[in-house]
């Protein structure tokens, strides 16, 4: 928007002026809708569909209710989690077995680096091989060497 | 003797056959509790002299578990006798050549070394896998209990029980599933 210069221009109607011109713009986006999206792939013959589909959360009526709501999820349940808690450490995982961000677990700090650190001993531990990359071998048991035998892991070895 | 005594007598000084799951349990925890069962050291009638000890089967003995990079770390010496016979050898590559030995070693260490050790070590049976023949098996007459719970993996639930489990935070508006 141009003013001239020479107008002399009351602070309010300026600030009104600014302000208001704030949302046109925010008609035309640029970013992807703020909405839950899955990628799904469709091979029809001689082409390839990738579209993104906009999905409901299905977590939404099974979420552990936040007693604390300024504390993170975690640590306001309460839970001692352990590595064999595979249920729990599941949540906190891609299906590639890659651990989430922070900025979508919403987790703490604290919690954050322990939760990672109990996928990788579970992942070691081989309790979630179903969550692995595609390349993976799955089967624990057909691990190299000294990986193929179980062995389990004790949490007080974690440093916070 | 009275008929009851006599048979009281009998059940006092008999042979108890034990079977124990190995599977993810700690050998050398595990070595502790089985040695009690094989010398008899949890019967009133112990006594050094006294041959009370009871047999133990052992089943999958493959499946034990070792804590962290352990099966790395632990080594397993052994020496010929010859100038430059030493050999070592990791658990895991002990492991792999008998499943049963990295146990059958521990529950011998947990032993004290004297002339009884060989004989009760003759009284545990070890197995690799379940396969117990079953003259041995139709003997057991008591389970021991597990130290610790066996771990069930994520692909054994079923996928209902994994979705319907409680959730402890939600996706973010934009996240983009995968
Ligand atoms: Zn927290």
């Amino acid at each position: 928007m141009l003013l001239n210069m020479n107008m002399i221009v009351p602070l309010g109607i300026l600030r009104n002026v600014l302000f208001q011109s704030k949302f046109p713009i925010r008609s035309m986006r640029i970013f992807p809708r703020l909405q839950l999206k899955e990628i799904r792939e469709v091979q029809n013959e001689k082409e390839l569909v990738i579209y993104g589909e906009i999905v409901p959360s299905e977590r939404a009526n099974i979420l552990l209710k936040n007693t604390h709501p300024q504390a993170c999820p975690l640590c306001a349940s309460g839970l001692d989690v352990k590595h064999t808690d595979i249920l729990i450490i599941s949540q906190f995982v891609r299906s590639d077995g890659c651990m989430l961000p922070r900025r979508i677990t919403g987790l703490c700090r604290t919690q954050q680096k322990r939760m990672s650190s109990l996928v990788t001993m579970a992942q070691k531990a081989g309790l979630m091989p179903n969550l692995n990359p595609a390349n993976s071998k799955k089967d624990p048991k057909k691990r190299f060497q000294w990986k193929k035998f179980n062995k389990y892991f004790d949490e007080s070895t974690i440093k916070s | 003797m009275s008929a009851l005594k006599r048979v009281q007598q009998w059940a006092t000084f008999a042979r108890v056959w034990h079977i124990y799951d190995a599977s993810w349990q700690n050998p050398f925890k595990s070595a502790e509790l089985l040695k009690k069962y094989l010398m008899g050291l949890h019967k009133p009638i112990y006594h050094p002299m006294n041959d009370c000890g009871d047999h133990v089967i052992v089943i999958n003995s493959g499946d034990i578990a070792l804590p962290g990079d352990e099966w790395k770390r632990r080594v397993y010496f052994h020496h010929t006798g010859y100038p430059g016979g030493a050999t070592w050898t990791l658990a895991w590559e002990l492991h792999s050549k008998d499943p049963t030995m990295v146990l059958r070693k521990a529950v011998y260490n947990s032993m004290d070394g004297n002339l009884q050790r060989r004989y009760t070590m003759e009284r545990l049976h070890l197995f690799p896998d379940a396969n117990v023949p079953t003259n041995l098996l139709k003997n057991v007459s008591n389970q021991i209990q597990q130290l610790k719970a066996k771990p069930k993996r994520l692909d054994h639930y079923s996928e209902n029980q994994v979705k319907q489990f409680p959730k402890i935070f939600d996706y973010p508006k934009d996240y983009i599933l995968k």
